[in-house]
């Protein structure tokens, strides 16, 4: 600071000083809306815990807000006997459920995605197209002549050849979950395939002409090479698939009611038309003859948590690498 | 000899990989062509039962139609033409709302700052908490006056009164404003997946832009508007296209036409409403493309 004035270094430390006061008036501001932001997504989530912990009694005393009175865990005991009557294995078979849907979806969703991506064959922008098309026309809309069309399924008529009738109904039977998810319309799967085909779209062409210099086959450079290459896309795919599937209420509620589906059976248990019986139970079951239509709430919210154990485990184990792979995910590019 | 009998190469790659897309296309016959058309077929027809327990078709022109509007009623006793209008005023009301809200968040959540990973883990909570079934069993439907003001955030808070009581604006224009703010879980709610679509975007700017920008020394504003929004105007264009895609798959018309076709076995209105639903997508979703696509040429240019 040899050559300049008093003044020179007064302006100059005020400056700094100015532009430290901006950037922590600026880092309070966005820290309060951020915090502000993160409270209002889980602020769902924060309401259920009074409610569900709370005597059944005690429900819908205005007095009571945060801090419950007497805490019980009654709620959470009927939430258990409603929605898991087989006890816990209800919820395993519905991951069981989920996690083989994720399987067949990325298995599909990937070799058509690939296809579309780098097999140039004829008519295979019109593929890409009706892809798209897919996406785009809701399912719920097809649903009434999908499901008249699953009660007489003929497959073109081949189904002759097998069976009398030539017809077989596939409502309300397992399978045919399975073979939506196999022909392609399970859950959002146009979006996977949209995914896939993205990805394998960056991947270096001189990976594949290596492999095949070197001797592989079609379907060895793709099983052996291209595949273990699309981590990143497979996970975000598993990831959106297995929240999608495990939480899908319109094809396990339409195409297989009876089906041990978690998503199913919360669904149909505290649907609002079954407020009185769910009441009532809960009155027997634990001897509460005060129990209002609030214990309805609260034990439907308490299943609601139960529900959301396995997602919440998954998606918390999940989110470290759904981020680190985000940029080589194909969700943009 | 060996020659002639093998198939060219690039004829077995291109074999190959009608292989690898004909699950889908056998997929696309079974489970969307032929109920598409059926739908179709079935909404100009008088369908019922015949003898054998077949189903019997008999043409009726658009009667279907003309009922569906005239004297049909939703599960809640509301016309029809109620429920289309509804539906469509949300969804076109909140998809901006949702494309615009969850660019914010990603940008919120692409800033470098300590607890960052906290933040996003929240910030793409509502992927789980945005399921149709989590949204419909979180919502409370019973108890007494005060809860049934709304069980969002600020239907009973100070901003909420304080708007009402000291700025003077027109009750409909206070009501519907509150009724938004309120609806901010709803957004929030679906704003999920388009978080995640935007980050990856926005990680996969390449950051020598922004250092070029930098160097010639724009500010925040500027860089914003003339490196990020072009550098992601397509991703915009995508989640806008999704956003729409979702709200309609959530939205209740599918359950109507089940129960028309099911619950009162009027299959013909019940394909009818299906038609006017798919119309109704097709035509929401031109429309914002209508709109996004004169951005997207603009920032092209």
């Amino acid at each position: 600071m040899k050559g300049k004035t008093k003044t020179e270094v007064g302006t100059m430390s005020m400056y700094l000083f100015k532009k430290k006061i901006t950037k922590i008036t600026l880092g309070i501001f966005l820290a309060g809306l951020i915090a502000g932001l993160c409270f209002t997504i889980l602020y769902p989530v924060i309401q259920l815990v009074p409610t569900i912990f709370s005597d059944i009694e005690d429900l819908g005393n205005p007095n009571i807000i945060w801090l419950p009175l007497n805490f019980s865990a009654v709620s959470f005991k009927a939430a258990v006997r409603f929605i898991l009557p087989d006890g816990w294995m209800t919820m395993v078979k519905s991951i069981l459920y989920a996690s083989s849907i994720i399987v067949i979806q990325i298995f599909f969703a990937a070799m058509a995605g690939y296809s579309l991506a780098r097999v140039k064959f004829p008519g295979s922008k019109l593929v890409f197209f009706l892809v798209i098309l897919v996406f785009l026309v809701p399912q719920q809309s097809l649903l009434l002549s999908q499901y008249i069309y699953f009660n007489h399924f003929n497959a073109f008529g081949l189904l002759k050849l097998f069976t009398k009738a030539g017809e077989i109904n596939l409502i309300n039977k397992p399978i045919t979950l399975y073979l939506f998810a196999i022909l392609g319309f399970g859950v959002k799967h146009s979006l996977f395939i949209f995914i896939f085909s993205k990805f394998f779209l960056n991947i270096p062409k001189e990976l594949e002409e290596a492999a095949q210099i070197d001797g592989c086959g079609f379907y060895r450079t793709y099983f052996k090479i291209m595949l273990p290459n699309a981590v990143p896309a497979i996970s975000t795919v598993a990831v959106l698939s297995f929240v999608w599937n495990y939480g899908d209420t319109y094809y396990t509620n339409y195409f297989n009611p009876d089906g041990p589906y978690l998503s199913t059976i919360l669904s149909t248990t505290f649907n609002s038309a079954n407020k009185d019986f769910v009441v009532n139970a809960v009155k027997t079951w634990f001897g509460l003859p005060l129990a209002t239509d609030f214990a309805f709430d609260a034990v439907k919210q308490a299943g609601v948590l139960i529900f959301l154990i396995p997602l919440l485990i998954i998606y918390f184990i999940a989110q470290k690498w759904l981020v680190e792979n985000l940029e080589n995910s194909g969700l943009v590019g | 000899m060996k020659k002639k009998t093998r198939l060219k190469y690039s004829t077995k790659r291109k074999i190959n990989g009608f292989i690898f897309v004909l699950p889908f296309l056998i997929g696309f016959l079974l489970c969307f062509a032929i109920p598409i058309f059926n739908t179709f077929y079935y909404s100009f027809q008088e369908v019922s039962v015949n003898k054998t327990g077949g189903m019997k078709f008999d043409f009726n022109g658009i009667k279907n139609y003309v009922s569906l509007f005239k004297d049909e009623v939703t599960t809640d006793s509301q016309p029809m033409a109620r429920l289309f209008a509804d539906q469509n005023v949300s969804i076109l009301t909140n998809t901006p709302l949702i494309v615009v809200f969850s660019l914010f968040l990603a940008l919120l959540a692409n800033m470098k700052f300590k607890g960052r990973g906290l933040v996003r883990v929240i910030f793409f909570l509502p992927i789980v908490l945005g399921l149709d079934v989590v949204v419909d069993m979180l919502a409370i439907t019973t108890g007494g006056e005060w809860t049934q003001t709304g069980s969002g955030l600020f239907s009973q808070s100070y901003i909420a009164v304080m708007l009402s009581r000291y700025l003077n604006l027109p009750l409909s224009i206070r009501t519907s404003l509150i009724s938004y703010v309120d609806n901010i879980f709803t957004v929030l709610s679906q704003a999920g997946v388009q978080t995640l679509i935007y980050l990856a975007a926005l990680q996969s700017i390449s950051p020598s832009l922004y250092e070029v920008a930098q160097i010639e020394g724009a500010t925040k504003y500027e860089t914003f508007w003339k490196v990020t929004i072009p550098s992601i105007i397509n991703i915009i264009l995508f989640v806008s296209v999704y956003t729409v895609v979702d709200l309609f798959l959530a939205s209740p018309i599918a359950q109507e036409a089940y129960s028309f076709a099911f619950e009162q076995s009027k299959i013909g209105t019940g394909s009818a409403l299906s038609v006017v639903y798919i119309g109704n997508v097709l035509l929401a979703l031109g429309l914002v493309l209508l709109i996004m696509g004169k951005a997207v040429k603009k920032y092209e240019r």
